[in-house]
């Protein structure tokens, strides 16, 4: 039994999904992946059983409508490959608008990821020169939010799930960058915080091809907030 | 442009539906494309993605060097709602094109209830709906797919059909196209005119068609010496060598056919004579096991599908089955690859293929008796007994399998209440061979009646009946629920009212193409998905554009009648059609095509070639 768990290699793809493949969600993107994998001719672990399926574990599901700079998957390999030569297969049977940025050796389990960093660009016409102080106020200490839970819808502080957030104007355009919490208890997904603006601020509520916006996951990041391996 | 899609997609259910960028698309330089494509599905994506005749056409026009084909869906309502709102018009996938910018906007027509989806993609690309009002420089609106076959209702909305298999057909149009913008000698009217000439294309502005007094065709002739007065289907000579698409477009979302489709054969021996495709598919061709076997290697690499599965209209009629399902056995299991065989027939399932089949998760087996007594399924040529079906279910009982699922149809001609008891009395007769087989599971039986109902359709011997009534067909559906009382058998029937629409734009002309128009303009869209189906506002845009249903649906009508798709030659003789009609009066059955051959005609269509089982030499 040993012998046999030594042969296999954990190894760790990091991706990143981006452009109109933001409207693929998560379970789209296992079964893709999964043939993307069989394609590249990858010698992907099998879990053991009745019905055997490649196993892979994805970190994080990234939400649908939101791009990623930072998605990271682990798959176990039957015999070794090198890092590049497992870059260089998956990047030729990915399809545009993902990529293959980095493969190695784990270095800690998925579940210590505490924290995801986004960057959200708002585009409206209706965006003052006071949008980004009031964006900034409306998740300064209490907001509250209908939030999807295990258990229900509950009303929810939003700002408990905020670690830090910074508000921009542009030109007319709102930049956010916010690190929000990210781990088993406590997630949340950037379109809550849309949302919230929507709701409170009246921006985003026609969303069409003048007002839009994008979300962008930078970085996953640990407890103390520095980038996860 | 592109931006504008992109954004209005946060708002509508299933987004990826629009997005295209899969693995496999393909993506040319416009600016080095003479003749650009737009093959449109009148249907979801999920259905479109789903259609083999698709992957084929949009894989061997992209072959040719001087065409790009690019896929185009037909929009759900809140997409369309939103396209409407934000003034975007029908687009392509891949390039996010809208579709005036094309040369060909080829529809596939694949059912009479994508009739209304079809033409709103016309409106929704901006063009007039009649052919007469589209201008010089608008993009060439092709039909094709089964319903080309009587293409009447939508005669006046398209400028050109082809008929039959186009993988070829399509090639040779889009040189001809090419050719002539090339040369200078294309106007409109110059291309479809020697389009006409092409096998196997039908330009419906080139005929005129007269009535009689009481609504039947009085003539339907060319209007031209030069154009044929009828056109000829075309049919692919060699299964191996044309072409194939082994490096199909790799869908995110899960599609209704999300495997690989490899194709066997082409055609069918058996002659059921309600089935269209029995009829227009002959004569039959198969691919060798060899071929199949590669095709399959080919697409397990390009793809990463983890099922194959392998299509005809009867898989044990195949003759190389079993050669080649020990072919693909021979590396699928090692791969974990499933395999699976959809439309078995019931005679010849056997112990061999019970075990090779035997890997696939499918819980259940389905098998289409087709109605319920001896003499009705001889009447409709079923060329089924009720001992084959016994042993059928028998195997896969004794296979561990404890579901089976049973079609029938209502309504078929000459069928009587005795039949429809029939259907009761043999689906109980199965139940209880469950418990009479030794070795079987220690699950409860179930099994589920799914009962449809009969649509006359054109080119099969029962092209001249009449559909039965609503009230009819109703009450049949109501006399079987209180004949079924077995809690182990599950009663399905279908709506009769879709089937009643089937049958009226099934058995249509040209007249109906007015009530097509009117009902795209009062928002009639997707009328084969349930929540869109609305029967009662069919009947009022019928009432106002002075159609009677009836005339078309449940009028019989007679031998020596013009029919509306007489225009169309499907190699098959009218004369076999009348025999073998005469002959379902007679409970008489016809042998299947590698018993005896019948003469239908289809023969023909191989000039040098023979094809039929029984005439090869």
């Amino acid at each position: 039994m040993v012998s046999e768990e030594k042969e296999i290699t954990p190894v760790r793809i990091k991706f990143s999904k981006t452009g109109d493949l933001m409207y693929i969600s998560h379970l789209d993107l296992a079964r893709t992946m999964q043939r993307i994998i069989l394609r590249a001719g990858l010698d992907i672990w099998y879990s053991e059983g009745f019905n055997p399926q490649p196993k892979m574990v994805f970190a994080l599901p990234l939400p649908t409508g939101v791009e990623s700079e930072c998605e990271l998957l682990d798959i176990k390999l039957n015999s070794y490959m090198s890092n590049e030569e497992i870059m260089e297969r998956l990047n030729r049977n990915f399809p545009a608008d993902m990529r293959v940025i980095e493969v190695y050796q784990p270095e800690a389990k998925l579940k210590l990821i505490s924290y995801a960093k986004y960057r959200m660009e708002l585009f409206s016409p209706k965006i003052t020169s006071s949008t980004a102080h009031d964006i900034s106020n409306l998740f300064s200490n209490s907001c509250m939010i209908e939030k999807k839970t295990k258990s229900g819808v509950k009303s929810v502080n939003i700002c408990d799930y905020i670690q830090s957030l910074e508000v921009k104007d542009d030109n007319g355009r709102v930049v956010i960058n916010a690190i929000l919490c990210a781990d088993n208890e406590k997630n949340l997904n950037p379109e809550l915080i849309v949302e919230a603006i929507r709701k409170n601020l009246h921006i985003m509520d026609t969303v069409g091809t003048d007002e839009y916006y994008k979300i962008m996951r930078e970085g996953l990041l640990t407890q103390d907030l520095i980038e996860f391996k | 442009m592109q931006r504008d899609i992109s954004t209005i997609l946060k708002s509508v259910s299933k987004p990826a539906r629009y997005t295209g960028g899969e693995f496999g698309q393909i993506i040319k330089d416009k600016n080095k494309i003479k003749t650009r494509i737009a093959f449109c599905f009148p249907d979801t994506y999920e259905i479109g993605m789903s259609n083999l005749g698709m992957k084929i056409l949009y894989g061997a026009l992209n072959e040719l060097p001087y065409a790009w084909c690019e896929r185009v869906f037909a929009p759900w309502p809140d997409m369309e709602e939103k396209m409407r709102e934000h003034n975007i018009p029908l687009f392509a996938l891949e390039s996010k094109d809208e579709i005036k910018e094309f040369d060909i906007m080829a529809i596939s027509l694949q059912y009479e209830l994508c009739y209304t989806t079809a033409i709103n993609m016309i409106d929704m690309a901006g063009l007039p709906f009649f052919s007469k009002d589209r201008e010089e420089d608008s993009p060439i609106i092709l039909g094709g797919g089964p319903c080309a076959y009587n293409a009447e209702p939508v005669a006046d909305f398209f400028d050109i059909f082809s008929i039959g298999e186009g993988e070829e057909a399509l090639c040779e149009l889009a040189e001809l196209y090419t050719k002539m913008k090339d040369n200078g000698t294309y106007t409109k009217s110059a291309f479809l005119r020697e389009a006409s000439h092409l096998e196997g294309f039908y330009v419906p502005s080139l005929y005129e068609v007269e009535y009689n007094n009481d609504g039947t065709i009085k003539s339907f002739e060319p209007k031209f010496d030069d154009v044929p007065k009828k056109v000829v289907k075309r049919v692919v000579a060699d299964l191996n060598t044309s072409y194939f698409p082994l490096k199909p477009v790799m869908p995110y979302i899960e599609t209704v056919h999300d495997r690989i489709m490899l194709e066997t054969f082409r055609g069918c021996i058996r002659g059921c004579r309600f089935c269209q495709a029995g009829m227009v598919f002959r004569p039959v061709r198969e691919k060798s096991a060899e071929v199949l076997n590669e095709q399959a290697k080919t697409i397990y690499e390009n793809t990463g599908y983890n099922e194959i599965s392998l299509t005809s209209l009867s898989i044990s009629d195949y003759s190389c089955l079993h050669d080649a399902t020990d072919k693909l056995l021979a590396w699928t299991n090692d791969k974990k690859v499933n395999l699976s065989l959809p439309s078995l027939r019931a005679d010849s399932f056997t112990k061999e293929l019970m075990r090779k089949i035997s890997g696939v998760r499918s819980s259940g087996l389905t098998f289409a008796p087709e109605a319920g007594t001896q003499r009705l399924r001889d009447a409709i040529n079923k060329n089924l007994y009720e001992k084959d079906l016994l042993n059928a279910v028998r195997l896969a009982f004794e296979g561990g399998k404890s579901q089976v699922k049973l079609y029938f149809m209502n309504g078929l001609p000459t069928e009587t209440y005795e039949d429809i008891e029939g259907i009761g009395v043999l689906a109980k007769t199965v139940v209880d061979e469950y418990y009479k087989t030794e070795g079987r599971s220690r699950k409860p039986v179930s099994v589920t009646v799914s009962v449809s109902c009969f649509v006359p359709k054109p080119h099969t011997p029962f092209q001249w009946e009449a559909q039965d009534s609503l009230e009819s067909l109703r009450s049949k559906q109501m006399f079987l629920a209180e004949k079924i009382t077995d809690k182990k058998i599950r009663y399905n029937w279908h709506e009769a009212k879709v089937s009643r629409l089937e049958a009226v734009f099934s058995k249509g002309d040209r007249r109906l193409s007015k009530a097509l128009a009117l009902a795209q303009k009062k928002g009639v869209r997707f009328d084969a998905w349930d929540e869109y189906f609305d029967y009662h506002r069919w009947m009022e845009i019928f009432e106002e554009c002075g159609i009677n249903p009836d005339f078309y649906a449940n009028r019989k009508m007679s031998y020596d009648e013009i029919l509306p798709w007489d225009v169309i030659d499907i190699g098959v003789s009218k004369s076999f059609l009348i025999s073998e009609n005469k002959k379902a009066y007679q409970s008489q059955t016809t042998p299947n095509c590698k018993e005896k051959c019948s003469g239908c005609g289809a023969n023909k269509l191989g000039k040098e070639h023979t094809w039929c089982p029984k005439k090869k030499k």
